[in-house]
């Protein structure tokens, strides 16, 4: 007919049969009764294509050459838009269309099972039919439907479900969604439902959700609810702010769980202890992190900041954990293996970068090595070794290099000994055996030096060794440290008990008094040994007054000391042991004065420090204003301490009186080197 | 020829005199001749017994026959011109060569000039001058730094000539928390402070680089509730 010229009569006979029949056909969906709408609807549409199909192969001439240059439309799409406007749009069947469909759904939510075959073919007709056609007749009703139930839904759940339980619902709920699109919804509905759901199940209920009482974020924390938690971190990842919210409440727990720890009385009694629970605190929450939170960066650096944070809350941390580590290299890692070490090692070196204070770390870290090294009493040498590494890979060279130069003394003086012995100068006889550590000042931490008057027989043996050592030391001065010395000592009581005594030296020299004399008041040994008031009262007592230690007995019996207090040998003193520990070289948490003393020396410590950096600072910039001066050298001196802008400014005026510095003729705020 | 240079500047300052004064002195061709001969008189007229100075007992006959207070605020600004290096005494040189530059060489001359001295107080430029020379004039030879009682004198004179509402508050601070020598920087930085800092230290800057000593100055105001926080204190109240 095409070529016959009658390509328009073709044509619009085709619109109009097909119409025709169409019109047809929706009468009889329309008079489907219930359930079997959707059916007849889906069987007319499988008829309707096979025809489609059979029209097309017949008329193909058409559709190739007369519909092209008159611009119709193709066949095939003729055939989909008069079902589109004959049937889907009908007046009777549109709405009937949508409200079935959108019922199967409601049904299936609430848990009957549905046709799905059916629902994904009626679905499929409906996409065939264009996006819009799917869009505007039931993606958009499909979407605001949902909102409207799962808003309901959500109410409802959250008056009566806890957070986990919630959450678990919510999550099946978002499954749900996800499968029923993937059965029989257009892939590109999945974005858009579960934004719905995430919307009204998540969003509008995450701080309540996070915040409920009894079973809400901080109580799942508290309780290690991996599993919860999982699922809260990652419904809440799909919201805007969800994972935020979560962050934030965590962080100010971690913070004031570590605020309460950090400042709690009674918890700082015991050092090591208050570190122990410091590093189960970082534990718990790294693995809450790695199991629950997808190792979430920004929750890693939310957890890093918390610490920094309350750890920096008490002054005496630095002493703390270098307590902690004095315990583990002193006994703690007995028998230990070298990975497991390293383990505990690490972890000290993580609680260590959060200080803000490291050079008060420093300062006690030497004392409390320098106790250990002296006294012997190290478990692991590999393992102290393996620390300071650490620490100089953290710190730099300048913060290791003075306890290397211990461990090098150490070493040294072991070589030293051994040349002695071998010497002339080591005529033994039955003279007491000298064991000498030669510490270089500079190296090991200060201290005053105490008068006190050693026994004969200990003297002469110093000289001895004096006398070799500067022989081949030329130049050199050595000063013996009476406070930092042990002696071993047998001796027998007055039931013929023999013990060996390990004492300090200063407690040797009021013991060796008794060898001439069987009472001696403490002004007489206070005499005879020149030992400071302070020190000799407290040797006196820990040989009188402590039970099992008691080698002395004192008359009156009281813990003080008076000046005319008699001391006497305990004859009737006891113990199981053989050897009798007496001395106290162990490290110890400082008393309060201490502790104002330490924290005095370190402050004088850092103004040369400061005023280096201003120093530095100014020679190459030659000009500068002094809130950029103050941000440098606290920059520049982060990695020890934070110094504060008033430090700063008093050093810089210090440096102003004595001429390093100027301040500029015009600004008052601008400093000039002066070279 | 002095009458007319005198006519000229008081024309020049509008017949204002202390103007004309400074219209006149400072001619920079007003290199008047002075007598050597009487600067040596009135030199050995004061000069010390036994040192080849004049100390404290000279100065007093000096102040005598200027007829004026020795504690005279305006004593200070004469050491000025004479760069005089420490207070209470000075050096055959200063004395005879200040006098020249400033072309007296008479008690008479010495006398007229006093009240313009007194005038150069009111210059804001010469005052700072003149302020940042008492501190190296005031302090003990050698030391670097002014002690406290000296400088609290030296700035309760100072600032009886230019008005400071908080002087008195200052030295109380100073005797109450400071008790120490008063350094360079934190001298010539407080005269900054009183020139620029409103008494009710409304705008104080906590980050204006003042001298430490200051801003614990201020903290010290705000503690005693001298200054309430920026408003301004009613000074009739006050005292």
């Amino acid at each position: 007919m095409v070529l016959h010229k009658f390509g328009e009569k073709l044509y619009s006979g085709l619109v109009s049969t097909m119409t025709h029949h169409l019109e047809v056909i929706s009468k009889s969906i329309e008079a489907a009764q219930g359930g079997l709408f959707l059916e007849e609807l889906n069987r007319k549409w499988a008829d309707h294509n096979k025809a489609l199909q059979m029209i097309r192969d017949i008329l193909m001439y058409m559709d190739r050459t007369f519909i092209p240059s008159t611009h119709k439309t193709p066949v095939h799409e003729l055939g989909l838009n008069l079902w589109r406007d004959n049937i889907i749009h009908s007046a009777k069947i549109q709405t009937r269309l949508q409200d079935t469909l959108l019922d199967l759904v409601l049904r299936e939510r609430t848990g009957e099972v549905i046709n799905r075959g059916l629902m994904r073919n009626v679905i499929k007709m409906l996409m065939d039919l264009g996006s819009s056609v799917y869009q505007d007749d039931f993606e958009k009703h499909f979407l605001e439907v949902s909102a409207d139930f799962y808003r309901a839904e959500s109410q409802q759940f959250i008056e009566c479900c806890d957070c986990g339980e919630y959450l678990k619902k919510a999550e099946r709920r978002l499954n749900e969604e996800m499968e029923r699109v993937s059965h029989y919804l257009d892939a590109k509905s999945e974005a858009k439902i579960t934004s719905v759901v995430e919307k009204e199940m998540v969003e509008s209920h995450m701080q309540r959700l996070v915040h409920m009482e009894n079973s809400g974020l901080i109580n799942m924390l508290v309780d290690d609810k991996y599993e919860d938690l999982g699922r809260m971190y990652s419904l809440f990842r799909r919201v805007p702010n969800g994972l935020f919210i979560i962050r934030d409440v965590m962080t100010s727990h971690i913070r004031s769980t570590g605020k309460q720890l950090v400042t709690d009385p009674e918890r700082l009694k015991d050092p090591v202890d208050f570190v122990q629970r410091l590093l189960d605190e970082k534990d718990k929450n790294d693995k809450i992190i790695n199991l629950a939170f997808n190792n979430d960066k920004t929750f890693q650096n939310a957890l890093n900041s918390s610490f920094e944070y309350f750890i920096n809350l008490n002054s005496r941390s630095p002493e703390f954990i270098s307590l902690f580590v004095d315990d583990k290299l002193r006994k703690g890692l007995k028998g230990v293996s070298e990975e497991d070490v390293e383990v505990v090692l690490d972890k000290v070196m993580m609680l260590f970068r959060y200080l803000q204070e490291k050079d008060v770390f420093e300062k006690y870290y030497k004392q409390h090595l320098a106790k250990r090294l002296l006294s012997g009493k190290t478990v692991s040498d590999d393992a102290e070794r393996s620390l300071i590494v650490k620490l100089k890979t953290e710190c730099g060279y300048q913060f290791t290099s003075k306890l290397e130069g211990m461990f090098t003394d150490m070493k040294t003086s072991e070589d030293t000994m051994q040349g002695f012995y071998a010497s002339s100068f080591a005529e033994t006889g039955d003279g007491p055996t000298l064991a000498v550590q030669v510490l270089t000042t500079g190296s090991w931490p200060t201290q005053p030096s105490a008068t006190c008057n050693l026994p004969a027989e200990i003297l002469g043996v110093c000289e001895k060794f004096r006398g070799y050592y500067l022989g081949t030391h030329t130049g050199r001065r050595l000063s013996w440290q009476t406070n930092m010395g042990t002696a071993d000592l047998k001796a027998t009581f007055g039931r013929g008990q023999k013990h060996e005594l390990n004492v300090s030296t200063h407690q040797m020299c009021a013991l060796m008094l008794f060898n001439n004399a069987d009472r001696l008041s403490y002004k007489e040994i206070e005499q005879a040994t020149e030992i400071p008031a302070s020190d000799l009262k407290r040797c006196l007592q820990s040989m009188a007054c402590v039970k099992g230690k008691n080698i002395l007995r004192k008359e009156p019996m009281s813990k003080d000391i008076a000046e005319d207090d008699a001391f006497f040998v305990n004859d009737k003193f006891s113990s199981k042991f053989y050897k009798v520990k007496i001395g106290t070289v162990v490290a110890q948490r400082e008393s309060e004065p201490e502790n104002q003393e330490t924290r005095q020396r370190v402050e004088e410590d850092r103004k040369p420090q400061i005023e280096a950096a201003i120093v530095r600072i100014m020679k190459s910039r030659r000009v500068l204003d002094h809130n950029n001066i103050v941000a440098e050298v606290t920059k520049q001196l982060q990695s020890r301490f934070l110094p504060s802008p008033v430090l700063i400014k008093k050093r810089i005026e210090s440096l102003i009186e004595r001429e390093f510095l100027e301040r500029d003729k015009v600004d008052r705020k601008l400093y000039r080197y002066l070279a | 020829m002095i009458e007319k240079v005198a006519l000229h500047a008081l024309k020049a300052s509008d017949w204002h005199l202390e103007g004309a004064f400074d219209v006149f002195y400072s001619q920079p061709q007003i290199k008047a001749f002075t007598d050597s001969r009487h600067l040596e008189e009135l030199y050995s007229r004061y000069k010390d017994q036994y040192v080849d100075m004049i100390m404290a007992d000279g100065i007093s006959v000096l102040c005598n026959d200027l007829q004026v207070d020795p504690q005279d605020i305006v004593m200070l600004v004469v050491s000025w011109h004479m760069k005089a290096a420490t207070m209470c005494e000075f050096s055959k040189q200063e004395f005879i060569g200040g006098l020249q530059a400033l072309g007296i060489d008479s008690l008479e001359k010495f006398r007229e000039r006093i009240q313009f001295m007194r005038t150069e107080l009111k210059d804001e430029q010469k005052f700072r001058e003149i302020y940042n020379f008492a501190f190296g004039w005031a302090k003990e030879k050698g030391q670097k730094s002014l002690a406290l009682d000296t400088a609290i004198g030296m700035w309760q004179l100072l600032f009886a000539e230019k008005q400071w509402a908080l002087v008195d508050h200052w030295c109380q601070f100073l005797q109450a928390r400071h008790n120490k020598a008063i350094s360079r920087d934190t001298w010539s930085q407080l005269l900054e402070f009183a020139k620029t800092v409103d008494p009710s230290l409304s705008n104080y800057d906590a980050e204006g680089a003042w001298p430490y000593l200051i801003d614990e100055f201020v903290e010290y105001l705000n503690e005693n509730n001298i200054i309430q926080k920026g408003q301004p204190i009613d000074w009739s109240q006050k005292r």
